[in-house]
């Protein structure tokens, strides 16, 4: 059975075009993502807002909307009042500001943010993918190829931790240590991959019994080499839709713990910590919370779309 | 079945473990005007937790034999009271989102399946699979910024009004549903999505199998054979769905309870966990623990009944 979620070439284009994005955002930002220039006459502008930012001679910064040049210096808009200033306190000219996103309750460009939050996003979970990759399939080629004894005590740890409440894991790991990039990746990751090796480990204890591990110990292959070198390669195809749906499931599991407080410490910033801040604001400024919500939304479908024009699974990655 | 009993076992003991390593004590008091070093010392061996490790271990697992989970430190009332009305709540709250999940995502991919890439196929995936890809709690705030904040007909959070207790119980009643509308909406959504891909996928696979062909020589309706022939094959995954759903019905969802301020399952876990309420979190996770099992096992048992080849290969 075809686990299609529909899109196809549409989605890994749109996987391409959020990756490039993600690597190019330094050079595609206009400011830098925790820049709080005028945090009283910035904050909370709406989407397209086209501003000035003004150097005034004390070195603060005025954002100001409508802005233009009277006789005696500057007149314009911030925070809904209108404000004026003399020539002789304006350093240089005005510098224009357009905020595409709208910025968030810091006066902060939010598109700058959604893309060094995309950056910083798609590192964790990729990360967090790798390991939760490696701990399953270690855990489960051993169980698979081990023989009983391993068999049994891997698995019936695997089975103790699934039963674990998840939450709780990972309250408690983030309790433990201060909180870092390195500590999520970990939890993430940590957290994750039971179900990968209970995959693997049937795959593998089908794959054991085939002719092609025996043809591979007859040629006198280790067993070692065996396992890496002729069972695993197998599993490829299985490993990249499982680290695909991985992905996406880790995507979304970081944008809720960001909401429960659980995250990279500023100025980190990433996808799901901008879409939990704009919760508080949901009534002035919907667009803090709209635009990383729908980002999200975008990533893991395009990933799981993407996942699923690999192969056919043999069940929901949950059940098997 | 015998599985199940060191299994729990195992969890409950690797609870406990973590429980204890997590760092922060929540009887250290602060040093204020009143309050006397010795405080500290009567407020720890009042809830009994002054005693050694071992026999503190032992008095828990004896606890769950005759249903005794100790008394929470922040609530000071005791632990199976407070689970069993957070419980209520819970599964109010979600066991209706669960039973929505599963009619809509069945019928919206049966439906679909049916279509046979017609457009009530291509509007019911793209629908699905957005749904499926939204985090649930944007959903949450999706919904309560069109639904509150601009048209204001629906509450933000909470289970019932400030005011309830003055109304007569009709007006609680719709009170109480106005509440339980946006989060019950906000938790169906997603899963539905998911379930009618999963539905649809199945259903298809099972339309190309020989006894629809069989089916179709005979000159069974169209209708007649999704409905009758493949959604048939189609149900054992999804009882095993619904077996690890399970566990969700009561854990709650401990986002989207935060988002809106629902006092459940996965709140009160949430709260014991951040206030190091010890009895209060081992008991939120032995309820969780159990539920994966019995979900587990139900599934298997289900399985067998929907399809008794399936309880040949398990056993």
């Amino acid at each position: 059975m075809r686990r299609n979620i529909g899109g196809g070439l549409l989605a890994s284009a749109c996987l391409g075009a959020i990756i490039l994005a993600a690597v190019l955002a330094p050079w595609l930002a206009p400011l830098p993502p925790d820049l709080q220039e005028d945090v009283a006459g910035a904050r909370y502008l709406p989407p397209l807002t086209r501003a000035q930012a003004l150097r005034l001679s004390s070195d603060r910064v005025r954002v100001l909307t409508s802005l233009r040049a009277t006789p005696a210096g500057w007149m314009g808009v911030r925070n809904g009042r209108r404000e004026e200033f003399t020539a002789s306190e304006v350093l240089g000219a005005p510098a224009p500001r357009f905020y595409l996103l709208g910025t968030d309750s810091l006066g902060r460009d939010l598109t700058s943010r959604l893309l060094f939050g995309t950056r910083h996003t798609l590192v964790i979970t990729a990360l967090s993918a790798i390991l939760a990759t490696f701990l399953g399939v270690a855990v489960g080629a051993v169980a698979g190829l081990g023989g009983r004894r391993w068999d049994d005590s891997l698995m019936r740890g695997v089975d103790v931790l699934r039963c674990m409440p998840r939450l709780l894991l990972v309250l408690v790991c983030a309790s433990l240590f201060p909180p870092s990039t390195l500590l999520l990746v970990l939890i993430l990751g940590a957290t994750t991959w039971t179900g990968l090796a209970r995959i693997l480990r049937g795959q593998m204890r089908v794959l054991a019994r085939s002719d092609l591990a025996a043809a591979a110990r007859a040629s006198g292959a280790s067993p070692l080499r065996v396992a890496l070198r002729h069972l695993l390669p197998q599993a490829t195809p299985l490993l990249t839709v499982n680290a695909a749906l991985r992905l996406a499931d880790i995507i979304l599991l970081e944008s809720a713990l960001s909401l429960l407080g659980i995250a990279a410490p500023p100025p980190a910033v990433s996808l799901g910590g901008v879409m939990a801040s704009g919760s508080d604001a949901l009534s002035g400024a919907w667009w803090i919370a709209a635009w990383p919500g729908l980002l999200i939304a975008g990533m893991v479908f395009a990933l799981r779309s993407t996942g699923a024009r690999f192969l056919r699974l043999p069940d929901p990655p949950s059940v098997a | 079945m015998m599985t199940a009993v060191p299994l729990l076992l195992g969890v409950l003991t690797l609870v406990f473990l973590l429980v204890q390593v997590a760092p922060g004590d929540p009887f250290r008091l602060e040093p204020a005007a009143g309050v006397s070093g010795s405080a500290q010392r009567t407020l720890r061996h009042a809830f009994d937790a002054d005693r050694p490790l071992a026999a503190r271990y032992l008095d828990w697992m004896k606890g769950f034999l005759v249903g005794d989970l100790g008394v929470s430190f922040t609530y000071r009332r005791p632990v199976s009271e407070l689970i069993r009305e957070a419980g209520t709540n819970t599964i109010v709250l979600a066991g209706l989102a669960t039973l929505l999940q599963f009619l809509l995502g069945t019928a919206a991919g049966l439906a679909a399946a049916g279509s046979r890439r017609g457009w009530v196929d291509r509007f019911l995936t793209g629908l699905s699979s957005l749904a499926y890809s939204l985090p649930s709690f944007w959903l949450g705030m999706a919904l309560v910024w069109l639904f509150s904040v601009r048209l204001g007909w629906l509450p933000v959070s909470q289970m019932h009004s400030v005011d309830a207790a003055e109304h007569s119980p009709v007006w609680r009643l719709v009170d109480f549903l106005r509440h339980l509308a946006l989060p019950c909406l906000a938790l169906t959504l997603p899963a539905a999505g998911g379930i009618a891909l999963y539905v649809r996928e199945e259903v298809r696979s099972q339309l190309g199998g020989a006894f629809v062909q069989a089916a179709r020589a005979r000159g069974i309706g169209e209708k007649a054979i999704v409905m009758r022939h493949s959604l048939r094959g189609a149900l054992l995954p999804l009882v095993n769905l619904f077996g690890l759903a399970l566990p969700g019905i009561l854990g709650g969802s401990v986002v989207l309870e935060v988002l809106f301020a629902w006092p459940g399952m996965g709140r009160l876990a949430y709260q014991a966990v951040l206030a190091k309420d010890e009895p209060l979190v081992l008991g939120c996770a032995w309820v969780t623990s159990v539920l994966v099992v019995a979900g587990s096992l139900m599934a298997d048992l289900m399985s067998s009944w929907v399809d008794p080849r399936a309880g040949e290969e398990t056993a």
